[in-house]
């Protein structure tokens, strides 16, 4: 299976207590228990609107677009954290609020024990965000140039700092281009430049900001095994991550949290979240499209949500949510092969950011 | 300082990644030495007069007033236009990320365009010595904390215009108004004594005035610092007060940033 792991044996539940305060579904993975890294309470923020001129002129406050809105959830330490959201989610605001760019108007944000109104210079001892874009590193300097000054920001000198930068450059596979300039780096290498500047610090929190949206499928792919082993495994870091790809949420993160227009709609498990949102979404190819057997099957509660995709020499691929997953899908098969129907594939479906949000949107209506 | 001379060598190393253009930067220096030398000697007769007790030389006087009016140009621009550019590259949000305090930052930013405007004012000043400018070369040393302190009384002005660009994402009018006041009104061209009546009151607000006049008496005229005690006085005390001023400025537009979301936003 694709989205979910067999051997998982975590028990969902939803806690009341969360959805009462904050509105959010949350799928509490009870075989983890750890101190908080980063604590959310009530975070809100909202923007001024962009005004026109004529607006501008007319004495009136401006509008405000809502970014944040009311946003409560811990991430434990050790945890590697998903941020799943589309594009202005907020997902960006809350990581520049936590690297404290950006000031909420309401409630509070921990990060390793320090509020980061309160304390923003000690929030970034502790924290470091992957500015994903390439264009914030010198591109006039070499790879080990850029490691240098950020080794001196981060305060570390001589031998101490040589040593660290050495090693960073070592665990991102950049010895042998340390010393050309980055302007003449792939943007995998850039990628891999920009978190070995992060790692200097050893930060005890990680923020990632849509780390693979320039890289080609295979690299983004190799980025990601090396997040996940080189990174978050091999330094402890918790590590948050911001995406809008599900994919890659589904697999990096121990737990994900979905945002939408501002706010935390469902936090959860990563495997039991995609299994309840959609672990049973199947593509099955059948000939001929026979509705009434559908239409048997989906009053007998085997399948839901039936959408006929498309029509290629005869067959019909229709995607449906089983029940039961594998056991629902044996069924349906067994059931269509009875009323003639050929079955030439079953298979499950993975879950876009789109699908994910519309089920866990409605999940949320109905709590 | 470790971090802001951090910051300062990075640059050093971007600009000097293009070694053509910095060498012709520095060539070209030279070679503007030429016209200023031909210019000013047309006119030696003129001016000797208005110049007295400034050196008795137009040529040096005119080379000390443009080598200070290219320190306070780099001292009023180099912050602002640092930061623009660090935040349309990007660069700013990942320093601003670092533990690493805003005036390191700011200093850090700033401080190689500076360095080399005074190197760049070293260079012209020893290519007019070979073209016979009359420079009192032992008393160079005195003149470097009258220079460091015509940078420090522009500084705040720096940092009141990189308040705005944090805020509002535009520099304002102020750098062209201290540029413009200091060419004309702070005694780059011509003694402050030569400008009229009520014109000339302006030229006591701009710090230039009193740099210019305690570095041309210590370098053209060969003297010692304390005669130029109340030019360095009134430079300090700009210095201190407009930098408390700009301080409160620049706080408060860090703030604003964070408020509406725009400090590392391009």
């Amino acid at each position: 299976m694709a989205l979910g792991s067999a051997n998982l044996r975590r028990r969902i539940v939803i806690d009341q207590s969360t959805i009462a305060s904050t509105g959010a579904i949350a799928f509490v993975n009870s075989g983890v228990s750890s101190s908080p890294a980063v604590v959310l309470r009530g975070l809100t923020k909202s923007f001024p609107k962009q005004r026109g001129w004529r607006a501008m002129f007319s004495g009136r406050a401006p509008e405000s677009v809502r970014a944040l809105s009311d946003v409560s959830c811990e991430v434990r330490a050790g945890e590697f954290f998903g941020l799943l959201g589309e594009n202005g989610a907020g997902k960006t605001t809350l990581f520049k609020i936590l690297a404290t760019l950006v000031t909420p108007d309401s409630g509070s944000a921990i990060v390793g024990g320090h509020d980061v109104l309160k304390a923003p210079s000690r929030v970034r001892e502790v924290l470091a965000p992957v500015i994903a874009d390439e264009r914030s590193l010198h591109w006039r300097l070499s790879g080990r140039e850029n490691m240098r000054l950020f080794a001196a920001l981060h305060g570390l000198r001589g031998a101490q700092a040589t040593r660290r930068i050495e090693e960073l450059l070592a665990l991102v596979n950049l010895v042998d281009a340390a010393d050309r300039l980055v302007s003449g780096y792939s943007s995998g290498m850039k990628q891999r430049l920009l978190v070995a500047r992060t790692l200097l610090a050893r930060p005890s929190v990680l923020l990632l900001d849509e780390p693979t949206r320039s890289l080609d499928p295979i690299s983004a792919r190799s980025f990601r095994q090396f997040l996940r082993a080189d990174v978050a495994l091999a330094q402890g870091c918790t590590v948050l991550l911001a995406t809008h790809n599900a994919e890659e949420a589904f697999e990096l993160c121990d737990r994900v949290g979905v945002l939408h227009r501002g706010r935390l709609v469902a936090t959860g498990a990563t495997p039991e979240l995609a299994r309840e949102v959609g672990e049973d979404r199947f593509a099955i190819w059948i000939r001929p499209a026979d509705q009434s057997a559908i239409a048997t099957l989906s009053a007998r509660g085997v399948v839901r949500e039936v959408k006929v995709m498309e029509d290629v020499d005869g067959w019909s691929r229709i995607e449906c949510d089983l029940r039961g997953g594998l056991d629902g899908a044996a069924e349906a098969i067994a059931f269509l092969a009875l009323r003639g129907v050929s079955v030439a594939r079953c298979e499950p479906v993975k879950l876009s950011l789109a699908d994910l949000l519309e089920r866990v949107l409605a999940r949320h209506a109905n709590a | 300082m470790h971090k802001a001379w951090a910051l300062v060598r990075s640059n050093w190393l971007a600009a000097t990644s293009y070694k053509l253009s910095f060498m012709f930067s520095f060539g070209s220096l030279i070679l503007s030495v030429v016209p200023i030398f031909f210019i000013s000697g047309a006119l030696q007769n003129t001016m000797a007069n208005v110049i007295k007790g400034q050196g008795d030389q137009y040529f040096a006087f005119l080379v000390v007033g443009l080598i200070a009016l290219n320190v306070v140009a780099s001292a009023v621009n180099a912050l602002p236009s640092g930061l623009q550019t660090a935040t349309s590259t990007g660069t700013l949000e990942a320093l601003l990320a670092t533990p690493t305090s805003i005036s390191a930052i700011l200093a850090g930013l700033s401080g190689y365009e500076v360095l080399l405007s005074l190197l760049r004012g070293f260079v012209m000043l020893v290519a007019a010595g070979l073209f016979g400018a009359h420079v009192a070369w032992l008393q160079l040393g005195a003149s470097i904390p009258i220079i460091a302190l015509v940078i420090l009384a522009h500084f705040p002005i720096a940092i009141v215009v990189a308040a705005m660009v944090i805020a509002f994402r535009t520099r304002g009018p102020l750098p062209q108004i201290v540029m413009l006041a200091s060419t004309f009104l702070g005694g780059v061209y011509y003694p402050t004594t030569v400008i009229p009546g009520w014109v000339e009151s302006i030229s006591a607000f701009l710090p230039l005035t009193y740099g210019l006049k305690a570095l041309r008496t210590v370098l053209l005229e060969g003297r010692s610092l304390v005669a130029v005690w109340r030019e360095v006085s009134i430079l300090l005390g700009f210095t201190i007060v407009t930098l408390a001023a700009s301080a409160v400025a620049f706080r408060a537009a860090l703030g604003y940033a964070r408020r509406v979301g725009n400090l590392a936003q391009y």
